[in-house]
């Protein structure tokens, strides 16, 4: 039996709200990365239009926030998953950012542009995609291990990193690859690694929301 | 061999029947010299009862029976040695509601002094203004101190109340709730008083504000149904509570 029926259900929502969240993002990574490999514009433009969804999410979710704070003056554990929530959204919404970001590469391409297949890229997306997944279902179900899996899944991002470069440098060198392209598939390379460092701050967060500990200082 | 600090409260087994209804179950706790220690949990756990223990207010309720011992410095004050009269002095204590007595203001602080038989016009005066200066009174009520003290808003009596406590020199002020009256500015007031008074005295204050605990107090006692269930710094006991029921209560959970 509870008392706080309200604030229980508020919780419930803010957290329903961030798997929402988290799926708009997940959503336009795949779209973003599929109009660059695809070298499909339209695609590209729809999915840089759907970022505004992420930063509605971003803006509702910190109100919510807010308002718990303001009306429910919560403490303890209540008081970390807020503030979790709270820093979650930011790395969802940098993500968010990337995702928009991979999109542009697209657009910037020329018709001529010619492209170039690494296997890596499709790989590395779903890895970091799977983090950011698996991040929000560790914070939703306080799954301890599952977020310290996030933290180190990151691992697999990079060496998928240094493998696209390793490719694209190889390929720079046999004249394989147009050189606007190599430069862009870089960068989207790297949008994809910095997204999987967010998956891993958002993996902290959620140690945090549970022992208090944020990098292995007890914050709060 | 127990290390007894002037000022402090060591409480061994202490148990207290109402007739035959148990209020307080075995409670074990030491009490630190000059903090503040918060006592919180749902109405009815033994907050006011363990408080008045303190100074043995308690003695004054006809069939309440206390087992154990309260170890105030070295002295047991249930011992039968213990002075209750100058335990009451060394220990005041401030409630609820503010209760002044219907005289004028200066009246009520003076009033214990002269019990204890000071006369000299001077000497009371000062200590009178001391008291309220102290209470973060004085500044105003300087100009009205022949007035009655019934007069004064209920922030300000409650501050008078604890002004009277302060005026008889005592080392700890036992505190039932004493801003549940109040509105946030004069709650705010005796806040400040209570973190200013804490250099000079011990303090321990029942509270069913839990941001009032954590703003004021050093540590923090949870009561439920008569025991302590859980007792530690405030910090620690409302970020990293250990007991469960704890974290029920505190973040409004308990059923
Ligand atoms: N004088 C008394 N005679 C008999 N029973 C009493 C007396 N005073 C208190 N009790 C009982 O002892 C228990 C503890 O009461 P106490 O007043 O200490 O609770 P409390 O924690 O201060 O509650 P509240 O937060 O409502 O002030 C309650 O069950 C109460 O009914
Ligand atoms: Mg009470």
């Amino acid at each position: 039996m509870t008392y706080r029926v309200q604030f229980e259900k508020e919780l419930e929502d803010l957290k329903i709200d961030l798997i929402k969240m988290g799926d708009e993002v997940i959503s336009n990574i795949k779209d973003g990365l599929k109009s660059f490999l695809t070298m499909d514009g339209e695609l590209a433009q729809a999915t840089i239009k759907k970022d505004k969804i992420v930063n509605d999410y971003e803006i509702i979710i910190e109100k919510k926030c807010l308002q718990i704070i303001l009306k429910e003056q919560p403490v303890a554990k209540d008081l970390r998953l807020i503030t979790a929530v709270l820093k979650m959204i930011t790395d969802l919404e940098r993500i968010g950012d990337h995702a928009a970001d991979i999109s542009k590469m697209t657009i910037f391409m020329q018709e001529n542009t010619k492209p170039y297949t690494v296997k890596q890229m499709a790989l590395m997306t779903e890895a970091s995609q799977k983090m950011i997944k698996k991040a929000l279902d560790s914070f939703v179900t306080r799954n301890l291990e599952l977020a310290y899996e996030v933290i180190n899944d990151d691992d697999e991002v990079d060496e998928y990193f240094l493998q696209v470069k390793k490719i694209v440098a190889q390929a720079i060198r046999n004249n394989e690859i147009d050189a606007d392209y190599a430069l862009y598939l870089m960068m989207v390379a790297k949008y994809l690694e910095r997204i999987s460092d967010h998956a891993v701050n958002i993996g902290e967060w959620v140690v945090f929301s549970i022992l208090g500990e944020h990098k292995h200082d007890v914050i709060f | 061999m127990k290390q007894f600090v002037e000022g402090a409260f060591s409480i061994e087994n202490l148990t207290l029947f109402y007739g035959n209804k148990l209020a307080l179950n075995d409670i074990n706790i030491d009490i630190h010299n000059k903090q503040v220690t918060a006592l919180i949990g749902p109405s009815g756990c033994g907050k006011s009862t363990f408080l008045r223990t303190l100074n043995r207010m308690n003695d004054l309720i006809p069939n309440c029976k206390v087992d154990g011992s309260i170890y105030y410095g070295e002295e047991n004050i249930y011992s039968q040695e213990s002075d209750v009269i100058d335990l009451r002095r060394r220990i005041g204590m401030v409630f609820q509601k503010p209760n002044p007595f219907p005289m004028s203001i200066y009246e009520n602080v003076a009033y214990g002094l002269k019990c204890q038989g000071i006369k000299d016009k001077n000497i009371l005066q000062a200590a009178v203004k001391k008291a309220l200066v102290d209470a973060a009174l004085y500044e105003e009520v300087k100009d009205r101190l022949k007035e009655s003290a019934l007069s004064l808003s209920g922030g300000q009596q409650q501050r008078l109340c604890i002004a009277r406590a302060i005026a008889m020199s005592p080392d700890v002020i036992l505190m039932d709730e004493p801003t549940s009256a109040l509105d946030p500015i004069a709650t705010a007031k005796i806040e400040e008083l209570i973190t200013e008074l804490k250099k000079d005295y011990t303090i321990i204050i029942v509270t069913h504000n839990m941001q009032q605990a954590l703003r004021i107090s050093d540590y923090t006692a949870f009561f439920l149904m008569g025991e302590i269930i859980e007792y530690g710094k405030t910090s620690e006991l409302f970020s990293h509570p250990k007991n469960p029921k704890t974290e029920d209560y505190i973040t409004g959970r308990f059923g």
